[in-house]
């Protein structure tokens, strides 16, 4: 009988080590965990990944238009975008897709690089560069392609971060230049 | 069944089994189940906590090791500022010359290149040379807009959006705009340029 309750008590200590062990093992992951995700730079880097993944669609997008499926496109282009942008484009929609459809034009794009120059979380604005080379197929004649340098502003909205402003990078601002080409 | 039990129970067989023999047996019987089950309880709760444990240690190391968390571009802002102004700087004295200072420009281009691309600048210098000189080619670089892609150590990938005028004598300057990717490393405290690709 004592031999029973000796071994038995071991068998208990035994174990409740072993738990011991298993709890302290799943406190010390969890924590290290909670610190990993909640590093405040790894957040930072993730939003920045974010926000040109998104940079980089939405100029996709918007540099993307089948005369043939104009509908599809120009919504695309609705929803790659934010504020001020969204409303110039919503503007002009009716005007362009008039002009698209007399051109009949296919417009693709290919992103070459893409940066973030600024980030502000808590305002929710970033600036990113993209590099693209746009290629326009008119019907009747040859594709052309040119690369274009585009300057980005995003702004966070509840469905991730939209362009709020997409423009051409200024050139030959120097004030003795007149650009001839 | 545990098999300890069976020799009692074999030797019991002959006797007149009692309602209170047969209590007296199940009584063991049904603690050695509890046992087990609180055993094989015990041994489910520890497989869950070790699982647990090792599942939020892979989620830690894939958070601290994402792809993204090595990249310091603009995470660390101080050497996101510097290689962006170093290069910058570079990449505007080394495409800017006039006839007169080809010296210069090459030097520069000594202190800022490294590998492919001093390679490559010499090759182009190399046939620019007479031209610059004989067609009074004047070149001048501006960057419009610079941003990092990547920065990791003393490593750097840049995107540069740059403008280029180009002069010669007797006539009009034109213009023309440039999407360059760099490639740049950290170098005794400057960051050189390894490889310009235009985009």
């Amino acid at each position: 009988m004592a031999r029973t309750t000796f071994r038995h008590r071991t068998k208990l200590s035994l174990a409740s080590a072993a738990a011991a062990l298993a709890l302290g093992f799943a406190a010390w992951t969890g924590s290290s965990w909670y610190a990993a995700a909640h590093d405040d730079s790894a957040h930072f880097a993730r939003t920045r990944d974010e926000v040109l993944a998104a940079g980089e669609q939405a100029v996709l997008n918007m540099n993307t238009l089948d005369h043939r499926d104009l509908e599809r496109g120009l919504d695309a282009w609705e929803q790659s975008a934010t504020g001020d942008l969204l409303d110039e484009l919503r503007e002009g929609r009716v005007e362009f897709e008039k002009q698209v459809r007399t051109a009949r034009t296919v417009t693709t794009a290919d992103v070459l690089s893409g940066a973030v120059t600024e980030l502000d979380e808590r305002e929710g604005r970033a600036g990113v560069l993209i590099a693209v080379r746009i290629t326009v197929d008119p019907p009747k004649k040859k594709p052309s392609t040119k690369e274009s340098r585009l300057l980005g502003e995003l702004t966070r909205t509840g469905d991730g971060w939209k362009l709020s402003g997409l423009g051409q990078a200024p050139a030959g601002e120097t004030p003795t230049d007149t650009p001839s080409d | 069944m545990i098999a300890g039990l069976k020799p009692r129970r074999a030797a019991q067989a002959g006797t007149a089994a009692t309602g209170r023999d047969a209590d007296t047996e199940e009584q063991p019987a049904r603690g050695r189940r509890a046992g087990r089950k609180g055993r094989t309880l015990l041994a489910l709760v520890l497989a869950a906590l070790l699982l647990t444990g090792g599942t939020l240690l892979v989620l830690a190391d894939r958070t601290a090791h994402a792809p993204g968390a090595a990249n310091q571009a603009l995470t660390d802002g101080e050497q996101t500022r510097r290689v962006i102004a170093d290069i910058s700087d570079a990449l505007t004295t080394v495409f800017t010359y006039t006839p007169d200072d080809l010296a210069t420009t090459e030097r520069r281009a000594h202190d800022v290149l490294r590998g492919k691309a001093a390679e490559d600048y010499r090759a182009l210098f190399g046939k620019l040379r007479r031209q610059v000189t004989k067609q009074k080619l004047s070149l001048t670089t501006r960057v419009v807009r610079a941003g990092a892609v990547e920065l990791t150590g003393g490593k750097a990938r840049l995107l540069v959006f740059l403008d280029q005028r180009a002069k010669r004598e007797g006539a009009k300057a034109t213009t023309a705009a440039a999407q360059l990717s760099i490639t740049a490393r950290l170098d005794d405290g400057h960051w050189t340029i390894t490889d310009i690709k235009a985009r």
